[in-house]
């Protein structure tokens, strides 16, 4: 494409159409934007939504302007930006179709149906058999297909006709159109339809040697299109909702009606504390702070004077509180012991595959069938553990004639214990996955360093001391890190684990239950997106702290 | 292309179901997705789709439901109903129904329980039904059970309630109250007194209940002579049952620190501290009393199916009664209600008539999961042939007008779900020893009244 030849007339129309196209596009954005802000378009819809689509159909417009001009100059940034402005309208086109003809909640339909169409995907099954058989006995015609091959492609065909038909395409086709007959409907595929003519215009050939396109345009072109179904996945799942989350966390949206900006006021709400000098360990907390405002979180004595710490949300102090001390135990729980384990398991030895694998089932198994295990494993009255403890009390009580109390421990029903129970089982859960990260970590550790000190005399100790654990340092920074974050945001295991969650007098609230209970049990939305701001703030602050640390102490750093 | 035809074969296909042709025209609030459609026969063109939904707590009343759904089906005219199971109290129910709402996929008519009306009604997110009721002929406030009706008639513009107060949030599903379930081989091994016969003679008090319980405790150090949940209905009968209660008479301000609400806690918190003859708090005690090991469990009649597998002699007796010479029980209840996004209110209000008919109701009550919501003395005496137990009349009793049960209700004045949270850890704290009753008295309305200025 580096040659610059004559446009041929066909191409001079589709240009010619493709300006106007793009014109019309550029009028038509700015005037949806317009309409949006006058009460014509979408009148019922929220500010944030009216501004994200404002935004989209500005930029869309200033876009397809200038790519109208660059493309009367017949110059290629004018094909790229059409492309890239079509590309996106098109999947915004395809995917509103898709909705409004309900095939995403449909889905959950052919799973019903699925069974009920396997025995065809059996002949479908079949007809590839035919085809492996004819590569495995070719016959004599080489440059024709074979009767074999031609026959295992009618019977694919064949059968998964016949297993749409069972699962019920011809009722989803009707189905589908029948919704597609909608005013939304019709304009969607309208868009469809236009969109992907427009596409197909600038992606020919002809129209980009018009263009005088260059072949670096077309691999950057190519590379934004392979990347674009995951690029789109982030803006649209992640960072979208990231953003819209800000926004909520200065408004006191509850999802159902249209929220109110209110600045600062749900930050403010989290940070307002108040500490306040207590006369004596029992004086009330009423005598101390406006308790209208405050509510007491905690107190520290000392002698016959002490501290209150009291805060307008408590219970997000409580939280951050459970949350930290839940960090400090489970973070240390799952790391330490991954280590020890990882050792050991790096050997030789025979069935240590097998070893490996059973460490490492915890991971992947459902943390809610995991945790209502434990539940049932934790029943003070009934539950396994109790019972061995009993069972081993008694023992060594009748053996040395013992007075040995039996402590009947309240699990996750006491607050002593109730935190220790989710760290617990947060700690057996992703000790196996830290091992196999250190047992991947140790297998690169060059053999010959350990050779060379046991030549020096170094023990065990010493190697493992002076040799394994330094050179481990980038993986054991990359673990903690990780699991710190993961321990940041437990929620699961303490959902299903304790009833209440929050557990006996608060002990197992953490930020993310509180999070969840903000805003989808209280339906706080902007409340709770400011908890979730907050939130991300401590983990930012804590693995930056990791990173300094990292740095300082890293092997290959110094 | 092959791929590309393949995938686009099974979009299409994913659009719909053998079994299902959803009204084109159905608008979209309302209108039947694929999903849920398969369940039911394909409607006639001019039918309108109506989803609705409840708790069930286990598949049998799933199944219950969704016969009652295929009958109803029939028998309501250019109606064609879908039937979807929520999940159960575990699964959070209403988290799931509200971001539903919020989204626009919750269905037409949805059970909810009786502390959330208020929280769905000052939200929007509930048809106000007063005029179809006042259009319909046969509905009358009058043939459900007044304290229910009460919350369900309340105005919270004018405060009134009753036939004429301009509101009707929905109707009651059902109600139930709490029994004590009586592992009758642990009382009889202890030489415990038959709890029913104290109850038939006027003997059945705190006394005598903490007298039984404190025989069957003696009975090993794994047996328990009382079990109980840890949520706000088991704790609040000891407090109403000594003539105090969470909030004030007119429901707007914290009651949980007058000394009537202390004294019925202060019993409570002796079955766990003093007399250690209940099973640890915060511990589910189901398991507990179906392995047999706890001789007085206290639960509703949604318990009863699940107690029926055990394989001791059990019964039920009523809850024993408090200085206030009553029970203090509770009269709980849930209602369908209609979503305020329903297109279709009018087919909606007549199925929650058609689901709470006296003939409905029947059948949902044969499961022995609970009562039915009409007053009547027909509903009453058929609820009684449900057995076993055979000690029916015992959760009658609960409910009965002289036991003077407090209706489960909403808090118009304030939110119920965040006083439950600040009262639960609270009373929490009490029942485990780590606070004292009179820290409890001194600051639980401090926080407790907040709820109110929300």
């Amino acid at each position: 494409m580096t040659t610059h030849l004559p446009t041929d007339p066909r191409t001079e129309n589709l240009l010619r159409i493709s300006i106007i196209w793009r014109g019309l596009f550029t009028l038509l954005s700015a005037a949806g934007a317009i309409f949006l802000w006058t009460g014509t378009l979408l009148p019922d819809s929220p500010l944030w939504q009216k501004i994200i689509i404002t935004v989209t159909l500005v930029t869309a417009s200033v876009f397809s302007g200038i790519g109208a001009v660059q493309i009367s100059r017949r110059n290629h940034s004018g094909r790229m930006i059409s492309l890239v402005v079509d590309y996106l309208a098109f999947v915004i086109c395809v995917v509103a179709a898709l909705t409004i003809g309900e095939v995403f909640i449909g889905i959950d339909a052919l799973a019903e149906t699925f069974t009920s169409g396997l025995p065809y995907l059996g002949i479908v099954a079949l007809g590839y058999f035919l085809g492996v058989l004819d590569e495995y006995f070719p016959q004599k015609q080489q440059n024709s297909e074979t009767s074999l091959k031609v026959a295992s492609r009618w019977v694919m065909l064949g059968g998964f006709a016949l297993f749409l038909l069972q699962v019920g395409a011809i009722n989803g086709i009707l189905y589908f159109l029948g919704k597609l007959a909608q005013p939304a409907g019709i304009v969607s595929v309208t868009g469809v339809v236009i969109f992907g003519l427009s596409l197909w215009t600038m992606g020919r050939a002809a129209t980009a040697q018009a263009l005088h396109v260059k072949t670096n345009h077309e691999q950057i072109l190519n590379g934004w299109l392979f990347l674009s179904p995951n690029l789109l996945g982030f803006l649209i799942f992640f960072a979208g909702p990231l953003v819209l989350s800000f926004y909520f966390s200065f408004t006191d949206s509850d999802a159902f009606n249209t929220p109110s900006w209110v600045g600062f006021a749900n930050y403010a709400k989290i940070l307002n504390v108040r500490f306040a000098l207590l006369t004596s360990p029992d004086q009330l907390a009423r005598d101390v702070v406006n308790i209208k405002v405050y509510d007491e979180v905690g107190r520290f004595i000392f002698g016959n004077r002490g501290i209150l710490f009291a805060a307008a949300d408590k219970f997000f102090w409580l939280a951050l509180r459970n949350t930290l001390t839940f960090v400090l135990f489970a973070v240390p729980l799952s790391v330490i012991p991954a280590l020890i384990l990882s050792n050991v398991l790096n050997s030789k030895l025979p069935g240590m595959k097998f070893y490996r694998a059973i460490y490492f089932m915890p991971s992947i198994a459902a943390v809610v069938g995991i945790s209502l295990v434990w539940q049932w494993l934790y029943n003070a009255t009934v539950g396994y553990i109790n019972y061995f403890i009993t069972l081993g009390i008694d023992f060594w009580n009748n053996l040395f004639n013992l007075a040995i109390v039996d402590p009947k421990i309240q699990w996750v029903s006491d607050e002593k214990t109730a935190l220790l129970a989710v760290v617990l089982i947060a700690a057996w859960q992703t000790m196996g996955f830290n091992t196999v990260l250190f047992l991947a970590g140790l297998q690169n550790i060059p053999g010959e360093l350990y050779e060379a000190a046991t030549v020096d005399g170094a023990g065990a100790w010493d190697k493992f001391w002076s040799i394994t654990l330094p050179m481990l340092a980038p993986t054991t920074f990359y673990v903690v890190s990780t699991t710190t974050i993961q321990a940041m945001q437990v929620f699961e295991q303490v959902f299903i684990l304790m009833n209440p969650a929050e557990g006996p007098n608060n002990s197992t609230i953490t930020l993310v239950l509180y999070l969840y209970r903000s805003g989808f049990q209280n339906f706080q939305q902007g409340y709770a997106s400011a908890i979730a701001w907050v939130l991300f703030i401590v983990i930012f602050g804590l693995t930056l702290i990791q990173f300094q640390r990292q740095r300082k102490s890293s092997i290959y750093e110094s | 292309m092959i791929s590309v035809l393949v995938i686009a074969s099974f979009a299409l296909a994913a659009c719909g179901s053998p079994a299902t042709e959803a009204p084109v025209e159905a608008p979209a609030a309302t209108e039947v997705p694929a999903t849920e459609a398969a369940m039911t026969e394909a409607p006639a063109m001019e039918d309108v789709a109506i989803r609705w939904r409840t708790r069930p707590d286990n598949q049998e009343e799933i199944d219950v439901y969704s016969q009652i759904s295929t009958d109803l089906d029939g028998e309501l005219d250019g109606i064609t109903l879908t039937y979807e199971p929520g999940g159960s109290e575990g699964a959070n129910y209403q988290d799931q129904l509200k971001a539903e709402i919020a989204a626009g996929t919750a269905p037409d008519v949805f059970w909810i329980p009786g502390t959330d009306v208020a929280d769905f009604a000052t939200r929007g997110l509930i048809l106000n039904a007063a005029d179809l009721a006042a259009a319909t002929p046969d509905f009358s406030v009058d043939d459900f059970y007044a304290g229910p009706m009460f919350h369900l008639t309340y105005n919270p513009e004018t405060g009134a309630a009753g036939a004429d107060s301009g509101a009707v949030w929905g109707i009651p599903r059902d109600v139930s109250t709490f029994a004590l379930y009586l592992n009758m081989d642990l009382i009889n091994e202890a030489g415990a007194p038959d709890p029913r016969e104290l109850a038939a003679n006027g003997e059945w008090t705190w006394d005598a209940f903490l007298d039984v319980a404190q025989k069957t405790r003696a009975l090993g150090s794994d047996i328990y002579g009382y079990g109980a949940s840890a949520w706000w209905g088991p704790y609040g009968v000891w407090l109403n049952a000594s003539g105090g209660g969470f909030f004030t008479e007119d429901r707007s301000a914290c009651a949980l620190n007058t000394p009537e609400s202390l004294a019925g806690l202060d019993f409570q918190r002796s079955l766990y501290q003093d007399y250690d003859v209940a099973t640890p708090y915060g511990e589910d005690p189901e398991p507990t009393f179906r392995a047999g090991k706890v001789a007085m469990f206290q639960n509703g009649r949604w318990a009863t199916p699940g107690v029926r597998t055990v394989d001791f002699e059990w019964d039920v007796v009523q809850l024993p009664d408090g200085p206030s010479g009553t029970a203090g029980n509770w009269l709980f209840w849930g209602a369908y209600v209609i979503n305020a996004n329903t297109e279709h209110p009018e087919e909606a209000w007549a199925l929650a008539q058609a689901l709470t008919t006296a003939q409905t109701q029947g059948k949902i009550a044969a499961l022995g999961a609970n009562i039915p919501s009409r007053v009547s003395q027909e509903a009453l005496d058929s609820f009684l042939t449900f057995t076993p137990p055979a000690n029916n009349q015992a959760f009658l009793n609960g409910i009965a007008a002289d036991a003077n049960p407090t209706a489960e209700g909403p808090l118009w004045a304030g939110s119920w779900p965040e006083f439950d949270k600040v009262m639960g850890p609270a009373i929490q704290g009490v029942l485990t020893g780590a606070t004292t009753v009179d820290d409890f008295g001194t600051t639980i309305c401090d926080e407790a009244n907040k709820v109110f200025t929300q």
